[in-house]
């Protein structure tokens, strides 16, 4: 009996060895070692700067110079004495700046995605951007949201590289470990010119367009950037005056993306409650049944006028030419097919299907449908051993063409204002949080057809994995209880055609 | 020697009663209680974090549980339960669906190390009790408050001292540690405790549990009251207006009481009902339950 009491005990004890705790919450990435230098990334076609030269960037020192040397040291000086934490930070950034902040972002999305609690009178509180610390947080990274952010991030870094390509093509300063042999190259030696350091120059503009962007995270966001050039520095990569003229640029460039960002549409895109009124009279008007929040209380559409906002890549005539034709009526019979559709589904869902409505939700959170996109890139910009400016460009691509998509998509959500599935029918109850703006066309399925155009077009080998997510993050919204399949069908033609914009700009940027 | 005729005094009146994990009763020797119980749990206030709300997106959040249960008496200090609970939760309001299905499959052996007279008043005895838990199906813990578990392996240890009086009153001290194992969600990255994390695989936090409990066990019945303490060793809190998530910091305290009745016939037939609140928590319902069980002893 005591022998069998030891078995048990022995037995749970075995149970529990497996309960390994170990989470790593940060992408394990190599160090950064470039497939290729991309040395006439300087003369790539820009997206909104008028050229490389529009921020010029001053002679360094010469190499033999006092005043370099005596960076030299420094250099040699940290080296003596780095610590754990140190050589820890050295590795994180390794990875590349690019990778690491388009990770970070993806954070902070997930952070602010939240929607405001309502008061106690049952109206919703609006985030302000000038009191971003107060309860609602400011922003509410909403999908819209989060697709602008990431593809302000992701522009702006793109421009500001290709800049500093030109410049570091100009000068062709190399980097402290390739001139002085006392110092170590703690991150892969790589004979891309150090002047001005790219690790610096995507600090200094992702800082500047995060203040904006994620106000409250100020302290963070700096901390990080700050690490990010020490890591640079540490690592006998750049030497003090590269990373000076690199952050210098790098903020210079960002003005301009911050202006942009300041008069390109978001200011107004909550829009007024005489507005949200003027949308369901306009449905009624047509004959339709208008779009309800189903949230208690009723809570207003998530940013009405987002679809007004500035494009990337399209005219203010391309966004409205490219639109899907309307949905089917509210009151006609194929509506209530699709609606008995939806119901049929989420009442018989089978455990894969439950799976890819959970693993495609991208709710409130999360990182959001554009930030998924990203995770997914994220790997291939990783295994393609892209360049920092050649990752840029990926991720400009994807996220310029989601944004495009947000815009798009949104523009024709308002436009047509259309119910969700469950008002329509009260029993169809979803699987997933039910999204607080109007049913057609759906996002995920725009989003996703962009982004699957445009990285189907930078990794052709994969385009087949590309289609098959797309298909699987449209469908998951009927899964979910929360779309129509005519939204579905006609977000995705929606989103890529929007997509081909990206890949029409990358066929022609001098990067192939 | 001694000991074991004075269990066997102790426990034969109480065969019915053995049925919880924390509590400091065994079923004899070869004697075999199989129940089935069910619960009804309800809540429509919740803390959020530590700020207690209401949600009108959820109202009433209702859990309903029935348990199969079967526990046996290997030898008069061993005996082994089981559980397998089948459970449904639904939302009053707002637009989600409820889940249901079977949540996870327990096995438990409580072994007493100890059982001496304390005075002439009565008997001091020690369970130490070994638990395991397994879920018994693929029900996702990704869709809090309305998902039927936290789908986590899990393993526990608990210590319980028991004073049995002559005239009945009782009094139970027990506290236990959970091991939990990770949880896989069907997302590839999920936020909590202020961290993105780029993974499918959940760290869940420990747990320990301690209760205090007293009671009345006179004759075909037991009353028992407990108030117990349930600490989550970490996890994040749930963020303003944002949705529970699996390894949050779920703590609570509790108040259960319960009244256990062997009727007198059939013969071998017990009952069970009982009521618990919860009265102070964090990351979790205000919850109310009721339950009620029937029990039917086989003795071999």
């Amino acid at each position: 009996m005591r022998r069998s009491l030891t078995h048990s005990v022995l037995a749970l004890a075995l149970t529990c060895a497996a309960c390994d705790h170990t989470i790593t919450s940060t992408e394990l990435l190599p160090p950064l070692d470039a497939a290729s230098l991309d040395s006439a990334a300087g003369s790539w076609r820009m997206i909104v700067l008028s050229g490389p030269t529009q921020f010029p960037v001053t002679t360094p020192a010469a190499d033999t110079s006092a005043a370099y040397r005596a960076e030299l040291a420094a250099i040699r000086a940290a080296q003596a004495h780095l610590t754990a934490a140190q050589r820890r930070t050295i590795a994180y950034w390794s990875a590349g700046g690019v990778l690491r902040w388009n990770e970070i972002v993806r954070g902070l999305v997930a952070r602010f995605n939240l929607p405001p609690a309502p008061r106690a009178d049952g109206t919703y509180p609006v985030p302000d951007p000038e009191n971003p610390f107060a309860d609602p947080q400011f922003p509410f990274a909403n999908p819209p949201y989060a697709a602008r952010a990431y593809s302000y991030l992701a522009v702006a870094q793109f421009e500001a590289l290709k800049t500093a390509w030109y410049w570091k093509y100009q000068y062709n300063r190399r980097s402290p470990a390739q001139l002085d042999t006392g110092i170590a190259a703690l991150r892969p030696l790589s004979d891309l010119p150090a002047y001005p350091s790219e690790d610096a120059v995507i600090s200094g503009v992702t800082v500047e367009l995060l203040k904006v962007l994620f106000p409250a995270a100020v302290e963070e966001i700096t901390q990080r950037a700050a690490e990010q050039r020490n890591a640079a520095l540490w690592s006998g990569k750049a030497a003090p005056s590269d990373i000076a003229a690199g952050l210098t640029l790098g903020k210079a460039v960002a003005v301009v993306f911050v202006a942009r960002a300041g008069a390109d549409g978001m200011k107004n895109a909550g829009g007024t409650p005489a507005q949200w009124q003027a949308f369901a009279d306009s449905a009624v008007a047509h004959g339709e049944i208008p779009w309800q929040s189903q949230e208690s209380p009723p809570r207003p559409p998530m940013l009405p006028n987002f679809g007004l906002l500035q494009t990337w890549l399209m005219t203010p005539t391309d966004v409205v030419t490219e639109r899907p034709p309307a949905p089917p009526s509210t009151l006609s019979d194929q509506m209530q097919q699709e609606v008995a559709e939806v119901r049929r589904t989420v009442d018989h869902l089978d455990g894969t299907q439950l799976a890819i409505a959970y693993k495609w939700n991208d709710g409130a959170g999360t990182y959001a449908p554009p930030g998924h996109w990203n995770d997914i890139a994220a790997e291939y910009v990783r295994d393609a051993r892209m360049s920092e400016v050649r990752a840029a460009r990926t991720f400009a691509l994807l996220n310029m063409a989601m944004h495009d998509a947000a815009v798009g998509c949104w523009g024709v959500k308002f436009l047509y204002f259309n119910p969700r599935p469950g008002q329509l029918d009260p029993n169809i109850k979803t699987v997933i949080g039910l999204p607080n703006f109007p049913s057609y066309p759906s996002g995920h399925s725009t989003f996703s057809a962009a982004a699957a155009v445009v990285l189907s077009y930078l990794f052709p080998r994969s385009s087949a994995q590309f289609d098959a997510m797309k298909d699987e993050a449209s469908i998951s919204r009927l899964y979910g209880g929360i779309h129509y399949r005519s939204d579905i069908e006609r977000g995705k033609e929606h989103g890529a055609r929007i997509g081909g914009y990206a890949v029409r700009f990358a066929q022609q940027d001098g990067a192939n | 020697m001694r000991i074991s005729s004075v269990l066997l005094l102790l426990i034969g009146p109480a065969t019915l009663h053995a049925q919880t994990v924390d509590d400091g009763m065994l079923f004899p020797r070869r004697a075999l209680s199989a129940g089935v119980v069910y619960a009804h749990e309800d809540w429509s206030q919740y803390w959020e974090g530590t700020l207690k709300r209401e949600n009108g997106n959820i109202g009433t959040v209702t859990t309903q549980r029935v348990s199969w249960t079967a526990g046996y008496g290997v030898t008069d200090r061993l005996s082994v339960m089981v559980t397998v609970p089948y459970v449904a939760t639904r939302a009053s309001q707002g637009p989600l669906q409820g889940m249901s299905g079977v949540q996870d499959f327990m096995l438990a052996a409580k072994y007493q190390i100890l059982a001496t007279p304390l005075t002439d008043r009565g008997t001091l005895r020690a369970l130490v009790v070994g638990a395991a838990g397994i879920p018994a199906s693929n029900y996702t813990p990704d869709f809090q408050p309305l998902s039927i578990g936290l789908a986590s392996r899990q393993v526990s240890g608990r210590f319980t001292l028991n004073f049995q009086a002559r005239d009945g009153w009782f009094l139970n001290g027990s506290a236990g540690y959970t091991w939990r194992a990770n949880v896989k969600l069907d997302r590839p990255a999920y936020y909590t405790n202020g961290q993105l994390y780029l993974t499918d695989e959940v760290a869940m936090p420990d747990v320990v549990e301690y209760s205090i409990g007293a009671g009345l066990q006179q004759g075909r019945l037991c009353i028992p009251v407990t108030l117990s303490q349930h600490r989550t060793l970490g996890g994040g809190d749930i963020r303003r207006q944002d949705m529970p998530f699996v390894s949050n910091r779920m703590d609570f305290a509790r108040i259960d009481g319960m009244v256990m009745y062997s009727v007198p016939a059939p013969r071998n037939l017990g009952i069970r009902v009982g009521t618990s609140r919860i009265v102070s928590g964090r990351n979790v319902g205000q919850a109310t339950e009721v339950t009620g069980g029937l029990f039917y002893n086989f003795h071999f």
